[in-house]
């Protein structure tokens, strides 16, 4: 697929790499030779020096035939206007960035339509969305739902008082099969397991299960579930304040700030939150708002260094759910170390959000979701294909790979040894990034 | 849910061994065509051609079937890549020269491997007649991969280079200050790069075999010409035939092979409108007309007199040759007088447009600098002037003219060093200058020791290693070979 994508700043890039590691066509314009430079000789895709409103580039470049026209420059009404003029040069799907709330209701969806934006992506809304389920569900590190919810990706860190813990896959007790292990993530490696691994302390397990059986997971895991009904907030972000928007009904919500001028403005927004002028690094400060009571603590300034710590601080004070924004990558895998709960990363949260519509968009291609190494497809099963052969044990499947579930008809089940796979159903397969051409081999 | 790669840190060396052994096996391929050449004309080479081809073809399947842990190659590693690549193929090129009857040692066969491919077209051979003609066909099918680039075509071919370690061999091969990307993989714009330059072959020896020279001669100095390399098929070169309509064609296909193959490919897709409005073309164009017509009337002013091809067509084909650094040579050029040298030597330093198959520090190079100087000299007089150097119609940036300007000072510096070691090795002092330039500009020529146009045979061993390693970094354009004997290139 041809992407054209416009604005090379943190989403932009993060987007482009992503993508060309997918063997998409990426052409990357932004009007700052110096922030292309880079990447262009580093990865695999072309950029393009010119302003992302100009139409002579645009024609340059060959908006005509592009699949897909993203614009993320930091400036909503230039994304607009060039997902129009891009749309009009005969882009195919056009997405914009946003930061404004009022585009993204239903009924004004229509209007940027006709305009040309077929897609709109506000990270700061799809953040916030994402710290809500962590907060519902707060006692996994990912939440992820497939098949609106029919099917549920769990990723869960092990504690010491799990009963998993040291136990080998096979030996699990399970006697329905309810759940499956679909990864294990060991010391920035992930790990696709078979029957003969063990799972450890300190392990984050990703469990592919059904909604009926999500109780039956956290026991296990040894967690219990906990109510979050107040939750402070440190820093008043774009990202805080949508939070606060969004879900200050369901939520106590307490905000401190250390700039006065964004507490009154907040206090105009955000009638129903309390909101506090003070310096969240200050143990004192946190002392006085009476973070004991709190049920999770919500670290969302714009300055990594300082929502890491102040998570820190916050699990010193026995907050039982803290998330960090985490805006620096390099952080992120330090941060998730370091036990603070959940990060949130805007950057992430709006690329994988728009890699969610180009594969949606793309046929071709059967994976809808992928990680940095390893990936989930879904993948129909072709009539005489090799894997209808036998039960699923007694297939010779090669490793790196593991069978999670199948969808045959309107019938979601997992999938275990004695299955039998027949043609028609989709199967949800989860392997190693670069391995699924072999694993296709079977369904073909 | 994010999940981090792990990184190797320090270089990647199976995954360096697998790529050569890809590379390896193109070449073994490549040595299929005088296998068939040797087949066609009944010569004894053939076995030997069959053992390089298997040999080759050998040890690069073995290579291929090494598994590295990870695929991942940094700028390291595709620095060192490309470096290693044009060596080892080299060796393996030269194994033919060593098992045929040509009888040449191994200095001389690496010499005239590497002078292949880096398409400078210096031979060591003392007479052509008698030597089979499928080493003849050999050298320059050498010529011809080396000119588009051996990596560049692996990057087409290979699709387990379609990703960021492609993109840095990309860079580390292909000439010219920056690099055109022609599509946003890599491999589409090698393809596209490939396709351009199998076209143009193909034209241009069906051309040539209209002509009086045969299909086999054809075919050679259609790889030769198209690759700016130089190699021919006899002590006679082209003179043999004297056919105007010989040399018209490949006036001008060597006038394309020093044309950016990135600026053909838009101009023939129609991507580009106007390719006059390309800057380093434009220069291409105005230099190739000035050269001509100071020969010319230096000829005239010589008054050396034979017909009237030797006013016209002649020092055109002379201009276009040494320009875009074939360095095909006209019999009696040793006659036009001290001016034809001077402007010879100005030429070869020059070269033709980057992204083309020509050497020479390339015209691109140049008019950066010169724009750059005309800038400065204008400061001198309005010093709160602000300028900036404008390329195809667009300002660049200042690290365009560091980078331009480091460029031009190391291939100075090399070709002084060059010269003065071969000076020390027993050349005569102009000689060894010479022959340096000629060789960083990959164009070939040698004088009065070797005779312009001559052969390199009665030069010592040791400054043919010389001079081979001088044409690989004129190739690779010098920092790709430097910078691996830098100790910071090592350091983990």
């Amino acid at each position: 697929m041809k992407i054209i994508i416009a604005g090379a700043g943190e989403v932009g890039t993060h987007l482009a790499k992503m993508l060309s590691n997918e063997d998409q066509d990426i052409i990357l314009i932004d009007n700052d030779q110096s922030r292309l430079d880079v990447i262009d000789s580093n990865y695999n895709l072309m950029t393009w020096n010119a302003s992302t409103s100009s139409i002579s580039s645009m024609r340059d470049v060959g908006v005509s035939n592009a699949d897909l026209y993203i614009a993320v420059t930091p400036y909503e009404t230039r994304n607009i206007t060039s997902c129009a003029i891009a749309k009009r040069l005969g882009a195919r799907k056009t997405v914009a960035r946003i930061d404004n709330s009022e585009f993204i209701l239903p009924d004004n969806k229509a209007i940027l339509k006709n305009v040309g934006v077929d897609f709109l992506i506000y990270p700061e809304n799809i953040a916030a969305q994402e710290i809500a389920v962590a907060l519902n569900h707060n006692w996994a590190r990912y939440w992820g739902e497939l098949h609106n919810g029919r099917l549920l990706l769990i990723g869960v860190k092990l504690h010491g008082d799990s009963i998993l813990i040291n136990c080998k896959l096979k030996d699990l007790p399970v006697k329905t099969h309810d759940f499956h292990v679909a990864a294990i993530k060991r010391n920035n490696e992930t790990i696709i397991p078979n029957g003969n691994d063990e799972l450890l302390r300190d392990d984050i397990v990703y469990f592919i299960t059904t909604p009926e059986h999500i109780q039956e997971v956290r026991d296990l895991c040894g967690k219990k579930k906990r109510i979050v009904k107040k939750a402070l907030i440190v820093g008043g972000s774009p990202i805080a304040r949508r939070f606060a928007r969004l879900y200050g009904e369901d939520f106590h919500i307490k905000i401190i700030d250390n700039i006065r001028e964004n507490c009154e403005y907040m206090a105009t927004l955000l009638p129903n939150c309390e909101i506090v002028y003070g310096d969240a690094l200050d143990i004192e400060v946190l002392r006085e708002n009476n973070i004991y009571q709190y049920d999770a603590f919500l670290a969302l300034t714009d300055s990594s260094e300082t929502n890491i710590l102040s998570c820190l601080t916050a699990k010193e004070f026995g907050v039982p759910k803290t998330i960090a924004d985490v805006e620096n990558l390099q952080f992120l895998s330090q941060a998730e170390n370091l036990n603070i709960g959940t990060t949130i990363n805007k950057k992430l949260c709006a690329s994988s959000h728009i890699f969610k519509i180009l594969l949606d968009a793309d046929e071709s291609n059967s994976k809808f979701l992928a990680l940095a190494d390893a990936e989930v497809a879904e993948i129909q099963v072709k009539p005489k294909a090799k894997i209808t052969k036998a039960p699923v044990k007694d297939l010779k499947l090669p490793v790196g790979m593991t069978l999670a579930a199948l969808v045959r008809g309107n019938d979601i089940q997992l999938v275990g040894g004695n299955t039998h796979i027949q043609e028609g159903d989709y199967v949800v397969v989860f392997c190693l990034s670069g391995t699924i051409h072999k694993i296709e081999k079977w369904f073909n | 849910m994010f999940f981090y790669k792990k990184q190797i840190y320090y270089i990647n060396i199976l995954m360096l061994l697998r790529v050569i052994g890809y590379l390896l096996v193109i070449e073994a391929l490549f040595m299929l065509i005088p296998c068939l050449i040797a087949l066609i004309y009944h010569e004894k080479s053939l076995i030997d051609f069959i053992i390089c081809a298997g040999a080759t073809g050998l040890s690069g399947g073995g290579m291929m079937m090494l598994r590295p842990r990870s695929k991942d190659m940094g700028k390291r590693e595709a620095i060192l890549l490309t470096g290693l690549t044009w060596v080892i193929l080299s060796l393996f090129g030269m194994v033919p020269f060593l098992l045929t009857g040509t009888h040449m040692s191994i200095t001389d066969a690496f010499f005239e491997t590497m002078s292949g491919f880096t398409t400078t077209g210096a031979s060591v051979l003392n007479t052509l007649d008698g030597v089979p003609k499928s080493i003849l066909v050999w050298r320059c099918v050498v010529q011809w991969i080396g000119g588009l680039g051996i990596i560049l075509f692996t990057l087409a071919v290979v699709p387990m280079l379609n990703y960021s370690g492609g993109m840095q061999l990309f860079n580390a091969e292909v000439t010219g200050i920056t690099h055109d990307k022609l599509r946003p993989r890599v491999s589409f714009t090698a393809k596209s790069l490939w396709a351009v330059y199998i076209v143009l072959t193909a034209i241009l020896i069906v051309l040539l075999s209209f002509s009086k020279m045969g299909f086999f001669d054809a075919f050679c100095y259609g790889l030769s010409t198209m690759s700016t390399g130089g190699f021919s098929t006899s002590d006679m070169s082209i003179a043999q035939w004297d056919s105007l309509y010989i040399k018209i064609v490949m006036c001008i296909f060597m006038f394309l092979g020093g044309v950016n193959f990135a600026l053909i490919f838009n101009t023939l897709t129609g991507r580009s409108g106007n390719p006059f409005k390309n800057t380093a073309f434009k220069c291409y164009i105005w230099i190739i007309l000035i050269c001509y017509a100071v020969f010319v009337i230096n000829l005239l002013f010589q008054g050396v007199h034979r017909n009237w091809q030797f006013f016209t067509i002649d020092p055109l084909f002379q201009t276009i040759s040494i320009l875009s650094s074939t360095g095909i040579t006209e019999p009696d050029f040793k006659e036009w007088g001290s001016v034809s040298i001077v402007l010879l030597l100005l030429m070869m330093l020059m070269g033709a447009c980057a992204g083309s198959t020509s050497g020479g520090a390339k015209i691109d190079r140049f008019v950066v600098l010169f724009k750059f100087l005309k800038n400065e000299s204008y400061k001198m007089m309005h010093p709160s002037t602000v300028t900036t150097v404008t390329i195809n119609g667009k300002g660049t940036q200042s690290s365009v003219v560091n980078k331009t300007l480091a460029f031009l000072f190391l291939y100075g510096v090399v070709i002084c060093v060059g010269g003065l070691i071969l000076s020390l090795m027993g050349l005569p002092l102009s000689d060894s200058f010479f022959c340096a330039l000629s060789a960083i500009s990959n164009t070939g020529l040698g004088t009065e020791v070797t005779g312009i146009s001559e052969n390199y045979a009665m030069i010592p061993d040791c400054a043919k290693w010389l001079l081979a390693a001088i044409m690989l970094i004129g190739r690779l354009e010098i920092f790709t070979i430097l910078i691996i004997f830098t100790p910071t290139f090592w350091k983990k």
